[in-house]
């Protein structure tokens, strides 16, 4: 291998590549656009119910339901109460009257008033009724003969789940390092497609400086982006080792994808053919991680799984390297097989 | 204009078509879109907790818990089975009835009950499942709800759903991205090829080309639209009506993209315009998305008249008197835009002999 050569070579498929509008395009407002769903995507999350209460009376049960996920907050007057669940400081308003306790202590079925603001769902009005006739039980005291074993499964979060900024966050680092996968094509198949591989081939450059020079192109596109993305959004806050080790094997596996679909395809538009069904493909297990529940177990045989699995838990959990080391195996190990078989096919293809 | 030759183009474009990016494009890309923007607001911004539920018996929890709004319901066959979901975050909590739940709590019989918690859920969520749960058990056991509540919705502001509110504009995409692409790719990729000048060598005339091509479009475009409102449940009271309008939109997205085929150069350029573009034919989605922009803004786009009576059919289910006026104003919309693709033709005869 020929350094010089490489450098000389990079160079140039870096210029070239933004020498075509649309991915130089893709490839700017493509970080930015990223950095802007970020910021738009809620960076906190209301986890507690906050209802309003307004009470002539003192009610013990109000402070015992109190707990953590639910909050209530008094209102000294009933027309306060109102304004301030037409603020939406409160999800919903109670109002009790001031014989409710005696009422429901002799045994009758009291009416309260409960306020909700017009865009609270039928979904929440349900729940806060729920949570209002339960009180009356608690205060009426009847109880519940249940012996209640409780376990928690995967990471206990004491019920403060991540925010949604942060659970998309490794969704849109891969995204970003996977769509470099048409660049990469594109210089590839623009090469077979114009004979200026053979051209190449001619000068001093061996396939080997080709397929490295290439490579290197791929891998500045892909993990510089993704590399940065991270950094500028906090997502190398905790193991940023990790993390970024993570991104460059994932930048790996998207040259080999690059080399086998530049192989493949004949023009741009056939890259495109093939690229997006590719990316959609490798970005399946990003969706599992950032919407849990919404894909099967069998995206554990996707490549891409171990990718942004070892980032979601690295970036907002910090796991460290003991945690992930098998991950980074499996993934180390997709990346091998998946470039020699680009090799291999783009090997074919020059000849 | 021979109806044959515009059949024999049409064949050629369907057959040699699904080889070409564009349908991949087409077709996956509103699905895939339909799906995340689902997945998205859906289950990330849902405020329905998931409780999934093993019912070794036939608990009258299981079915009373599937009639209650506050929280999703999903039966799991076996423990190991709710365990794996609660596991994954399928649900927020996982409860195991024994087979003799009902009649044990209706006795006041002491009775087991396994209960799993996701730890990624929230306590608002914890709570939600926890109060529910016990208001259902205390019904099994017959205890009588303590309160009357009265419940006072204050304020006039009526809140659409994110889902409802992303329809328009995933309804624009999928009718737009396959009606005004493939006509405009298929033409510019003739172009770029040099055999549109050799098609128009043989009997077939510009006008049986842009026929054939426009048919394509239209076609696809109303496909893709019909999918979208078939994966979001959104054909309303009037199917038909919303068919129609479908239809009259493809009409406006295959003639944008005979004009765009006649006028640009290459395939990178139209996706430059499209960046661009995009954002003046979405814009009536995105002001339907945010209340807080004036509604009259999205009347300026051409599109408004077909996402107007899109909504208006499939979220309120309205008929032809209410939507009329704006169909009408679409139909001038069409039949404008075919003037200007007749106009083009003469430019394509052009085309055809410069290349």
């Amino acid at each position: 291998m020929n350094p010089r050569l490489v450098g000389t070579l990079v160079q140039k498929d870096l210029a070239v590549f933004f020498r075509n509008r649309l991915f130089a395009m893709i490839t700017i407002l493509g970080i930015i656009a990223y950095l802007v769903i970020y910021s738009v995507m809620p960076g906190t999350i209301d986890y507690t119910l906050e209802i309003g209460l307004y009470s002539p009376v003192s009610i013990p049960a109000f402070e015992e339901l109190d707990q953590e996920g639910l909050e209530f907050v008094t209102a000294p007057t009933e027309e306060q109460l109102r304004q301030a669940v037409i603020d939406g400081r409160f999800i919903a308003g109670i109002s009790l009257p001031a014989d409710v306790m005696a009422r429901l202590l002799a045994g009758e079925r009291p009416g309260i008033t409960v306020f909700f603001a017009a865009d609270v769902t039928p979904e929440m009005r349900d729940a806060v009724a729920m949570v209002i006739q339960e009180l009356g039980h608690i205060v009426t005291g009847q109880t519940l003969d249940i012996e209640v074993s409780e376990e928690v499964l995967g990471l206990d979060l004491g019920g403060m789940p991540l925010p949604p900024r942060d659970r998309l966050r490794p969704l849109l680092a891969v995204m970003l390092i996977m769509v470099e996968t048409m660049g990469l094509a594109t210089l590839i198949s623009s090469e077979l497609e114009r004979r200026t591989i053979n051209a190449l081939l001619v000068t001093p450059a061996t396939v080997a400086d080709v397929f490295i020079a290439k490579g290197i192109a791929g891998i500045s596109l892909a993990f510089g982006q993704a590399a940065l993305f991270m950094a500028i959004v906090g997502g190398l806050d905790k193991q940023p080792l990790v993390v970024l080790t993570t991104l460059f094997l994932g930048a790996l596996l998207v040259i080999a994808a690059g080399f086998l679909i530049g192989a493949v395809a004949k023009d741009m538009l056939s890259v495109l053919a093939w690229s997006i069904p590719v990316i959609i493909i490798l970005l399946i297990p990003s969706i599992a991680v950032a919407f849990p529940g919404s894909v099967a177990g069998w995206v554990e045989a996707l490549p891409s799984y171990y990718l942004v699995d070892t980032i979601h838990r690295a970036s907002n959990f910090g796991a460290g390297w003991s945690d992930v080391w098998q991950n980074l195996i499996m993934l180390l190990g997709f990346v091998v097989v998946l470039a020699w078989v680009g090799v291999v096919v783009l090997r074919r293809r020059m000849q | 204009m021979s109806l044959r030759r515009i059949g024999v183009l049409l064949g050629k474009e369907l057959f040699q078509g699904p080889r070409n990016f564009i349908f991949v494009f087409v077709i996956v890309a509103p699905v895939a879109i339909s799906f995340v923007m689902s997945l998205i607001f859906g289950t990330l911004f849902a405020e329905q907790p998931r409780l999934g539920i093993v019912d070794e018996g036939r608990s009258q929890l299981t079915t009373s818990a599937r009639e209650t709004a506050a929280i999703a319901v999903r039966e799991y066959r076996s423990i190991a089975d709710l365990r794996r979901a609660v596991e994954s975050g399928s649900e927020d909590m996982g409860i195991v009835l024994p087979a003799d739940f009902d009649s044990s709590m209706s006795q006041g019989e002491r009775i087991p009950v396994s209960i799993f918690i996701w730890g990624e859920s929230s306590s608002r969520s914890r709570t939600i499942l926890g109060v529910t749960v016990i208001n259902l058990v205390r019904e099994i056991a017959g205890q009588e709800p303590p309160l009357e509540i009265d419940s006072i919705t204050l304020g006039e502001e009526v809140t659409v759903p994110w889902n409802e509110r992303l329809l328009p504009l995933i309804v624009l995409m999928a009718v737009f991205l396959g009606g005004m692409f493939l006509p405009a790719t298929s033409i510019i990729s003739e172009k770029e090829n040099h055999t549109l000048a050799a098609l128009l060598v043989t009997p077939a005339t510009p006008e049986d080309v842009f026929v054939a091509k426009g048919i394509v479009g239209i076609a696809l475009s109303l496909l893709s639209g019909m999918v979208i409102l078939l994966l979001n449940q959104a054909f309303g009271a009037h199917p038909l009506l919303l068919i129609l309008v479908l239809a009259l939109g493809a009409v406006m997205a295959a003639g944008l993209g005979l004009l765009m085929g006649v006028a640009l150069k290459d395939v990178t350029t139209l996706f430059a315009i499209w960046k661009l573009g995009g954002i003046l034919l979405f814009g009536p989605a995105f002001v339907y998305m945010f209340p807080q922009i004036p509604a009259w803004i999205g009347r300026l786009f051409p599109t408004y008249y077909i996402l107007q009576p899109i909504v208006e059919i499939s979220q309120r289910g309205v008929g032809w008197e209410t939507i009329s006026t704006n169909v009408f104003v679409l139909v001038v919309l069409d039949l404008l835009l075919v003037g200007a693709v007749a106009l083009a033709l003469r430019r394509a005869r052009r085309v055809a002999s410069l290349g």
